[in-house]
């Protein structure tokens, strides 16, 4: 792979050049908005000299917002922490059923096994509105509504079947080889399973969860039909800077960031099995 | 409490003094500001409670749903009075304006009794009131028991209040002798035409005073101010595009959206009236208009004219007073006037827009209920939210002759009084009031905007819409 | 090697644990989600019936007629065109794109697997958030796109208020959103294939875009299936960018499944005929995934049969 040329590399280049512009340019612009006043965001042309300003990100912090109509009082942070929680928790519950499901899978032919994997996917055919009035009604009988009990369930839905259908593929993507011989050795089906199996896989348990927990992140109808005000996420906070009185670009640009930066710490983190990954080669069948 | 402090106190309850005057006043004496804000509630209080028993469902907790606005603000500013002078706590949820009627739609229609009373707009309970959800208001109003002497309920604008009942008939006429109360008004917005004063006096035009005028001036002003463009309008695939400006305007020349024989609705939209009047709009739209008119709902239009992107919008009275102020480029330039597109009609006909408050059914507690509905819809809140908040534009016609209220709005935003004043006796909902209300706005708007992209001319546009429209009344058996 | 063949199988272990272990395996997940079936059944029954939420008298069963009255209606085959366009638009944009990424980014380098996370930012915006500033940057105002294109000679580019543009706008923002989901599953994908044949293929002096079409694509397919399927089953399902752009329109160009029965639902309150849409939604996801799931089997089986 190593014997490119110059020429090779200099079209690369501009080609990654080009993907980064296309893809980064709304972030920055975003990022570059989130330390503007709305007047300086409403400019005709738009341009890039402003002078920056951190009362959007104190808004945010603080919960005080200044409108036309006034201080407002709002609850970003309590939004915040409610995605982290939510994202997280459901994230962790998710890869706890959805790891060993996916190796059994992978591993095992058993009756009904092909069903069992389908039907779990398939609970993420449903559009999430077709669910959601009944849902709401059964919830209320459960007195579940209006519970982080409540909302984790559902957002199973979103999490489960994305982490059991990709880590499937890679366990099954790794040969049983290594497994057997670890069994051989005289290791009980749970040790090898965790010291050998989860271990191998983990490139793809960490893009899995990752892209789940982003999903989980992202999603807002639920909590916004199934929860009251004080367990809202981020996604359905943000939108409280469309006020009656305008909408505030800044601040929403700032919301934008603020909710981009924990899962970016977590990729960031994640990284390294993320897409470095072990060499997997070594050990396929 | 010393006599002294308290006639100050129940000067500035009665309106003659303002809050800072009080403060200064009170400074002298010296009093804490917070000492003295304690002092105002309780001078409130006793106004309001003569000769009944607030204190009757004391320990009593209430719940709210309401929308982040600067009336759900002024109301949370002043909730310590309610609370003081009642004994019960108020908690409440905000929900942003976006998602806001979803959450009403989805707690409502789980049967959830979380909520005792919500903010709503009249259309929405064209489709609560029927569908079970809320109570008529009319139960308490009228029952001398249950609500205080001093409500005054004759005190709130006849259109609102005929514009927040109905008897549930589709088509039934509102504020008709059978009607139920479904919701109280809180505070509203009529639309009439607020402008660029300086970029008026650049062009040397004044504010048009008719349709034909509203076309040429706003074509005028795209043309010589060479950028902004002459007149702001929705253009959203919603009823919100039908509700403002258009229907104002469409009203004005006694043009229907429905017409209602023995009970049965018919589409009214291709008159002869009503396609002239379509087409001057779209005309309009597409000569003078945002380019990218589709998309914009409210938040566009007004933020367009507080940035000074356009010259002029026909759109709610109050989108113009908030983009006067705050951090808006162009605020302390604008200016506003009541429009009759008519040239034959003697007055304005805005269709209104009318924040209220509702009571849900699955309400456990509804008497206490009653009580703070009656005091968030009071002279005293009302005057309070007037005169100190951004509540504006009050219900109540003895709000509207307080001159603390008139004089700060007179100062900051000339001309807004005069507006409002000349319109709002001809200011009510001049849609019909039926239960396919949003599905064929929505159509309608949908209809709109195939018009102005041309992708079908108004004429054929308008009797294949009409057409559509009576075959899904028909098919929900009001046709 | 096969799958059949379990990691080894010391004498002690029973018959019937070995048999009983993949069941408890993959139960908890299974029993963690089967009470959805319960609102989904009711959510059937719903479609059946004539059930608008401000019109209680007229509640009543009508077995199939919500889905009978679509067959008729031109609206819902538009719907059903749009919804079909949109999804295979954006899921092979998304896929030819994801994958041309995923290849500039396979070496291991510090700088490709940073920007591999840097990349993925657009997916960490929420949709409905990225949609509110996408309009902003296209508004013909203050929108710096809008300005960009005008520098190079668009000056009336009208985004997604032209009918003629809309689908084009949506378009981009689903692809500017989602193309990182491709991107980085196709990257794992990618970095774990086995290195053998492409070394082989290396000394054997293969022309490379033989090595990527009979070798590359060929073994990548697995990962491609998995991560265009979900796609598809989002992009069909797609509401969130749509509606925050366009809220369907303009006139009723981009009234896909969701937006309509989101309307359907809460502002007309029409739950009979918002359930029917959505079970017709489901059904045709099940069919696609049905297609795809078969393939992937199909796949793995080859794969591993030839490994």
């Amino acid at each position: 792979m190593d014997h490119t040329s110059t020429l090779e590399k200099v079209i690369r280049g501009v080609l990654i050049t080009l993907v980064v512009i296309f893809f980064m340019f709304p972030i920055v612009w975003i990022f570059l908005m989130s330390f503007q006043t709305n007047e300086s965001i409403l400019r005709i042309p738009p341009s890039v000299v402003f002078t920056p300003t951190f009362d959007n990100y104190i808004a945010l912090v603080t919960g005080e917002m200044r409108t036309a109509a006034g201080s407002l009082q709002l609850d970003f942070m309590r939004n915040l922490w409610n995605s982290v929680l939510l994202s997280s928790v459901s994230v962790v519950i998710a890869l706890i059923l959805g790891v060993p499901a996916a190796y059994a899978f992978a591993r095992f032919k058993f009756r009904l096994g092909e069903d069992i994997a389908f039907t779990l996917l398939s609970f993420r055919f449903a559009p999430p509105l077709l669910v959601l009035l009944p849902l709401s009604l059964y919830f209320k009988t459960l007195g579940l509504t209006n519970t982080y009990v409540g909302l984790i369930w559902v957002y199973q839905l979103i999490c489960l079947p994305l982490i059991l259908w990709i880590v499937r593929g890679y366990f099954e993507d790794l040969s049983p080889d290594i497994e057997h011989a670890h069994r051989i050795a005289g290791y009980s089906w749970f040790q090898t399973f965790r010291k050998i199996a989860i271990p191998l896989a983990l490139p793809g348990i960490a893009a899995a969860g990752l892209l789940a927990f982003i999903f989980a992140w992202n999603n807002f109808v639920f909590a916004l039909v199934l929860a009251s005000a004080d367990k809202q996420p981020v996604t359905v906070g943000a939108l409280a800077f469309v006020t009656a009185s305008g909408i505030q670009y800044g601040q929403i640009a700032a919301a934008i960031i603020f909710s981009i930066v924990p899962t970016f710490v977590l990729a960031m983190f994640a990284q390294r099995y993320l897409v470095e990954g072990l060499s997997l080669g070594a050990v396929k069948g | 409490m010393y006599d002294k402090e308290k006639g100050l106190f129940e000067a500035f309850v009665a309106g003659k003094m303002s809050r800072r005057e009080l403060l200064q006043a009170t400074g002298k004496l010296g009093l804490s500001a917070s000492a003295a804000g304690l002092l105002i509630n309780q001078a409130q209080t006793r106004a309001m409670a003569a000769d009944f028993d607030w204190m009757k469902f004391k320990g009593t907790k209430l719940k709210l749903l309401l929308n982040k606005h600067p009336y759900a603000d002024a109301m949370i500013a002043n909730i310590e009075t309610f609370k003081s002078m009642t004994g019960m706590d108020v908690a409440y949820d905000i929900f942003p304006e976006d998602v806001y009627f979803d959450k009403v739609t989805a707690a409502l229609s789980s049967g959830s009794g979380e909520y005792d009373a919500f903010m709503t707009g009249a259309y929405m309970t064209w489709t609560y009131g029927p569908a079970g959800w809320i109570d008529d208001l009319n139960e308490y109003i009228k029952d001398p028991a249950k609500t205080n002497p001093n409500y005054n309920w004759e005190d709130v604008l006849p259109g609102l209040r005929a514009s927040t009942s109905w008897n549930g008939v589709p088509g039934g006429e509102l504020g008709s002798a059978d009607a139920k109360q479904w919701c109280t008004p809180w505070g509203y917005e009529l639309n009439n035409l607020s402008y660029n004063k300086k970029m008026f006096d650049k062009v040397g035009v004044q504010p048009p005073k008719n349709l034909d005028e509203l076309v040429a001036t706003s074509a005028k002003l795209t043309k010589d101010l060479g950028g902004p463009y002459g007149i702001g309008v929705r253009g959203s695939r919603s009823w919100a595009t039908i509700h403002p400006g258009f229907l104002s305007g469409y009203a004005n020349f006694g043009e229907k959206d429905f017409n209602v024989t023995d009970g049965k609705l018919k589409a009214a939209m291709n008159s002869a009236g009503s396609k002239d009047f379509h087409k001057k709009w779209v005309q309009m739209i597409q000569e003078s208009g945002p380019k990218d008119w589709a998309n914009y709902t409210w938040y566009q239009v007004g933020t367009d004219l507080g940035a000074g992107a356009s010259a002029m919008i026909f759109d709610a009275d109050i989108l113009g007073y908030f983009m006067n102020g705050g951090d808006n480029k162009e605020k302390g330039n604008l200016g506003y006037a009541p429009f009759a597109a008519n040239p034959a009609a003697s007055a304005p006909t805005p269709n209104v827009w009318i924040w209220s408050l509702a009571m849900a059914s699955a309400g456990k507690q509804k008497d206490a209920t009653w009580y703070f509905l009656q005091w968030a819809t009071s002279v005293e809140h009302d005057l309070f939210g007037a005169r100190k908040m951004d509540f504006v534009n009050p219900v109540r016609a003895s709000v509207w002759k307080d001159e603390e209220f008139r004089n700060r709005i007179d100062k900051s935003y000339p001309g807004y009084l005069n507006q409002h004043d000349s319109s709002a006796p001809g200011a009510k909902i001049y849609f019909t009031a039926q239960p396919l209300f949003f599905d064929l706005t929505t159509l309608w708007a949908e209809n709109l905007q195939k018009m102005v992209a041309k992708e079908i001319p108004v004429d054929e546009g308008l009797d294949k819409m009409a057409a559509e429209m009576d075959a899904k009344l028909a098919e929900a058996g009001l046709g | 090697m096969t799958t059949s063949a379990m990691p080894g199988r010391p004498a002690k272990q029973s018959r019937f644990r070995r048999k009983a272990l993949p069941y408890l395996l993959s139960l908890p997940a299974l029993l963690m989600c089967i009470g959805i079936l319960i609102p989904f059944i009711t959510a059937v029954y719903y479609s059946l019936l004539r059930y608008r939420l401000n019109l209680p008298a007229m509640k009543g069963f009508i077995w199939f007629q919500n889905y009978l009255n679509f067959f008729t209606d031109p609206k819902f085959w538009n719907t059903l065109k749009i919804s079909l366009v949109y999804a295979g638009l954006t899921v092979v944009l998304e896929l030819v794109l994801g994958l041309a990424i995923a290849l500039l980014l396979q070496k291991r380098t510090r700088l490709n697997n940073f920007l591999s996370i840097l990349l993925l930012l657009p997916l960490m915006t929420a949709p409905a958030l990225a949609a509110l500033m996408w309009k902003l940057m296209t508004n013909p105002n203050f929108g710096i796109l809008s300005y960009l294109v005008s520098l190079l000679g668009f000056p009336d580019m009208k985004w997604g208020s032209d009918p003629a543009t809309a689908l084009f706008t949506v378009t981009l923002v689903d692809v500017w959103v989602y193309t990182p989901f491709m991107m980085i599953l196709l990257l794992a994908g990618l970095r774990s294939l086995p290195p053998a044949p492409f070394e082989a293929a290396a000394l054997d002096g293969v022309p490379r875009s033989f090595v990527f079409f009979r070798i590359t694509l060929p073994m990548l397919m697995p990962y491609i299936l998995t991560a265009t399927l979900f796609r598809l089953l989002d992009s069909i399902q797609q509401f969130d960018i749509i509606y925050a752009m366009t809220q369907g329109g303009p006139g009723d160009k981009l009234l896909v499944f969701q937006v309509q029965a989101y309307l359907d639902f809460f502002q007309a309150t029409n739950v009979g005929r918002s359930a029917a849409l959505m079970i017709i939604l489901w059904a045709i996801t099940y069919a696609l995934s049905n297609v795809f799931i078969k393939q992937w089997l199909k796949l793995r089986e080859k794969a591993h049969g030839a490994a």
